[in-house]
């Protein structure tokens, strides 16, 4: 890992590491074991006759498991280099570690071996934030096990720690004394279970936990893959990335407690292991293709988590979806809304893009059957209730004044939404690609509602909104001197006048008249916008721009995933495969693992991607991205029940076969040949010669 | 201007409203029993409620159920009064589940939200 931290996870189970395995946190450092966003393990730390160990190599044998090979001492000088530590360690129901030491030497060897363990059990919003706790602690050591506490009323945590040999087990961790024999070795295995206490009745996990067990994980991991199609094609890089974000995806599944065995994208990787609605939305759309259950589950719980009442401090509509939910300690003392919170202006309507989208390439007619009422209660919330302006426009502005959030757009980042001139728009906010999820929203609503509930008069009212919308869009959001649309219509229906990535999403939606297209992707693959890896969040000249600025400049592989798939749309299958060979260039930088976001710099100028300083990897989004360019590139489109492949792929890339793409018509193959040559400065790198 | 008296009883009420607006659409995907144990000093106060298709039935039986809820009576009549959060409570072990916890986040749907006090309907305000 670049930040030299390793980590392990299941679920929103996960462990954060050094490169000894080690782990020595502090209120606001991000390692440790934690489990349903709490930290149940804040220190964790090996001593081998009181000397800490250093390492010689970290194996990442899966998402869920890690082996460190270590020898005692620490700095230049190895105190003894006859022994061999080895940590294996997998994350389950807390985790498992094995833990062996070899003595290379021909003398028997004493050895103290002792684990030094203790947690602050702190709330992932603490870890972030560096709040100071409330409840109490505690600490036992009883037949052979050390039990870790905390208590603030009736919110019990607890961190079990048990080993399979004798320990002389305090407070503090455990001491193990043996004596190893000439090449013989030792070896025990450290379990460490995270606990609720229920009522006084003790839990293994949280009642909202469904861990897997252990050794299933191997065995999901490679059905996960075997399911997925399978991607042939000339360019390694391109391989190697698609098996990297399969991977990957198959880590960031989280199984929310109502779902059972089913799974939805998380977010990411460490913050965001849990269910959001904005990022499980887009990635299911993105790896519809590939892998369509992670849909039907991102609809199910988003749709049964669906808001119904009017809750100012978690931002809550009838009829709003979710951004987030969390099931720490602040959430639960209600001094964060997360249980769950609703600020999100954009789920809602994406909610009802995902249902269609879902149908069209699965032909699962019943879940829409299933979900009618849902998706009539988020085309409801667009009309009744975002439109906090009275304009006919979706805007946001959070009811909860103290820890709601302020931008609801994906951009939520405090100064993401700026004039020319930098100055900060004021609330309420419309941000234009909202706008166009609601256009597409309706559009979408409309087909299900002639085609599947049969409901002809309510397609008729969705189609003449939309209709109207995009008409009143079209005239209201477009800058007609510098031919774009404004990043936003600010609390005085002005329009917010910044170039920004933004407009890309419109040509996704649909929203964008014909007439205007042309402009709009002329924006996107120009200089102020594309960076030659990609498309800026916000176009260089714009006052606030700044190539480092987390949404002000950088660029984000998720939004030119989504720009690229707009191009297609409008019929610029050219600039979109500009678009898929600059990210997925980049993407060969990280070992096919794309970041959050990179660096806006020009290309040509850093030669690299400059990945952004605090990004968050793997993030779900991103690891969906090469996933829907090669959607893109493809061409693949559902037609009634075939699978129209139209492909457009750029030269370096060779050529490509997707086989076996799951869908309505059972499983299909699609090829193609890069052909569409791209600016070589800013294209692909040359594909590694073939023999 | 209405001075409402606070309901005697906010469980019972929730409860009877239940069977009252039937059948309920939220609760069309909620198919099972839950129980209710609801202490309240030594008594425990008991609701069956048996979910299908939207029908409700509510009875005060005691029997085996799919999903059994624990809480004291005093949280969970805040909570069907929409003057405490249900989801927090679990969250914070104040309200216990066992067994199907997807039939609770499905009844969830039904629970009043706070009173209304800020909360107010954004645009054309239709009365319920």
């Amino acid at each position: 890992m670049s930040d030299g931290l390793v980590k392990i996870l299941d679920g929103n189970t996960f462990v954060v590491s050094d490169s000894r395995g080690d782990i020595e946190a502090s209120l606001t450092d991000p390692t440790g074991l934690f489990s349903f966003d709490t930290r149940f393990l804040s220190q964790w730390i090996l001593t081998v006759n009181g000397q800490r160990l250093t390492p010689l190599s970290t194996d990442d044998l899966q998402y869920f498991e890690t082996r460190f090979f270590l020898v005692p001492g620490t700095g230049t000088v190895y105190v003894d280099s006859k022994l061999s530590v080895i940590r294996r360690r997998a994350v389950g129901n807390g985790f498992r570690e094995e833990l062996r030491i070899l003595n290379h030497d021909e003398k028997p060897v004493d050895l103290t071996i002792r684990i030094d363990a203790g947690s602050d059990f702190a709330d992932l919003f603490e870890v972030k934030d560096a709040l100071k706790k409330k409840g109490t602690y505690s600490a036992r050591a009883k037949e052979g096990r050390l039990v870790l506490g905390y208590q603030r009323d009736t919110f019990t945590r607890a961190t079990d720690i048990s080993a399979t040999e004798r320990a002389r087990v305090d407070k503090n961790g455990l001491t193990f004394k043996t004596r190893i024999e000439a090449q013989d070795e030792w070896s025990t295995n450290l379990d460490v279970v995270t606990t609720v206490l229920e009522s006084g009745r003790g839990r293994e996990q949280p009642t909202f936990a469904r861990p897997r067990g252990r050794q299933n994980m191997e065995a999901n991991l490679k059905r996960w893959l075997d399911d997925a199609p399978t991607l042939e094609c000339d360019w390694d890089a391109l391989r190697e990335t698609y098996r990297r974000s399969l991977v990957d995806l198959a880590a960031l599944r989280f199984s929310p407690p109502i779902m059972g065995r089913r799974s939805l994208p998380a977010a990411g990787l460490p913050w965001f292991m849990t269910m959001f609605g904005r990022d499980s939305i887009f990635t299911s759309l993105q790896v519809l293709p590939f892998a369509p259950s992670l849909a039907a589950t991102t609809l199910r719980a988003l749709g049964e988590w669906q808001g119904t009442v009017v809750d100012d401090f978690r931002d809550e509509d009838p009829g709003r979806i979710l951004h987030e939910m969390r099931y720490g300690e602040l959430p639960a003392f209600e001094e964060r809304p997360h249980s769950p919170y609703y600020g999100c202006a954009d789920a809602t309507p994406l909610f009802v893009v995902l249902l269609d989208e879902y149908e069209r390439w699965t032909g699962d007619r019943r879940l829409v059957h299933e979900l009618e009422y849902e998706a009539r209660a988020a085309l409801n919330w667009i009309d009744e209730y975002a439109d906090l302006m009275g304009n006919g426009y979706i805007s946001y502005k959070r009811r909860n004044e103290k820890t709601g959030l302020e931008n609801q757009c994906w951009k939520d980042s405090w100064d993401s939404i700026s004039y020319h001139d930098g100055r900060l728009a004021g609330f309420p906010r419309a941000t234009c690609e909202l706008q166009g999820y609601a256009y597409d929203a309706k559009m979408r609503g409309a087909r299900l509602a002639r085609e599947i509930w049969k409901d002809e008069q309510f397609a008729g009212t969705l189609e003449r909104q939309a209709a109207d919308l995009k008409r009143r869009f079209n005239r209201d959001f477009w800058i007609e001197d510098g031919e774009y649309f404004a990043l936003a219509l600010d609390g005085d229906g002005n329009q917010v006048d910044s170039l920004s990535s933004n407009i890309g999403h419109l040509l996704w939606s649909g929203i964008v008249d014909k007439a205007k297209a042309k402009a709009v992707a002329r924006h996107l693959l120009g200089t102020r916008l594309y960076s030659g890896w990609g498309v800026r969040t916000l176009a260089e000249g714009e006052g606030r721009y700044n190539p480092i600025g987390y949404h002000v400049g950088t660029v984000w592989p998720f939004d030119n995933s989504f720009i690229a798939w707009g191009l297609r749309r409008y019929g610029f299958k050219e600039e979109a495969a500009q678009v898929a060979a600059g990210i997925l260039a980049a993407a060969d930088f990280f070992d096919g693992r794309l970041p959050e976001a990179f660096g806006g710099y020009e290309r040509t100028l850093t030669r690299y991607p400059v990945q952004y300083p605090t990004a968050c990897s793997p993030q779900a989004w991103s690891t969906g991205a090469p996933l829907l360019l090669l959607r893109t590139m493809l061409g693949l489109e559902p037609v009634g029940d075939l699978l129209v492949v139209d492909p457009a792929l750029p030269v370096g890339i060779g050529h490509i076969a997707l086989l076996d793409i799951p869908g309505r018509w059972g499983r299909i193959d699609a090829f193609g040949r890069g052909r569409v040559s791209v600016d070589e400065k800013k294209g692909l790198r040359e594909p590694a010669a073939r023999g | 201007m209405s001075t409402r008296r606070k309901p005697a009883d906010p469980t019972a009420e929730f409860f009877g409203g239940l069977v009252e607006h039937q059948p309920n659409p939220l609760l069309e995907k909620a198919n099972g029993t839950i129980r209710f144990d609801l202490r309240e000093g030594k008594r425990v106060d008991r609701w069956l409620l048996s979910l299908e298709n939207g029908e409700v039935t509510v009875s005060r039986a005691n029997g085996d159920a799919d999903c059994v809820v624990r809480a004291d009576k005093a949280l969970f009549d805040a909570i069907a009064a929409g003057r405490a959060n249900g989801t927090a409570a679990r969250l914070r072990g104040a309200m216990t589940i066992d067994g199907d916890v997807e039939l609770i986040v499905l009844l969830r749907r039904v629970f009043p939200g706070p009173p209304a006090r800020s909360a107010r309907r954004r645009n054309g305000p239709r009365q319920a």
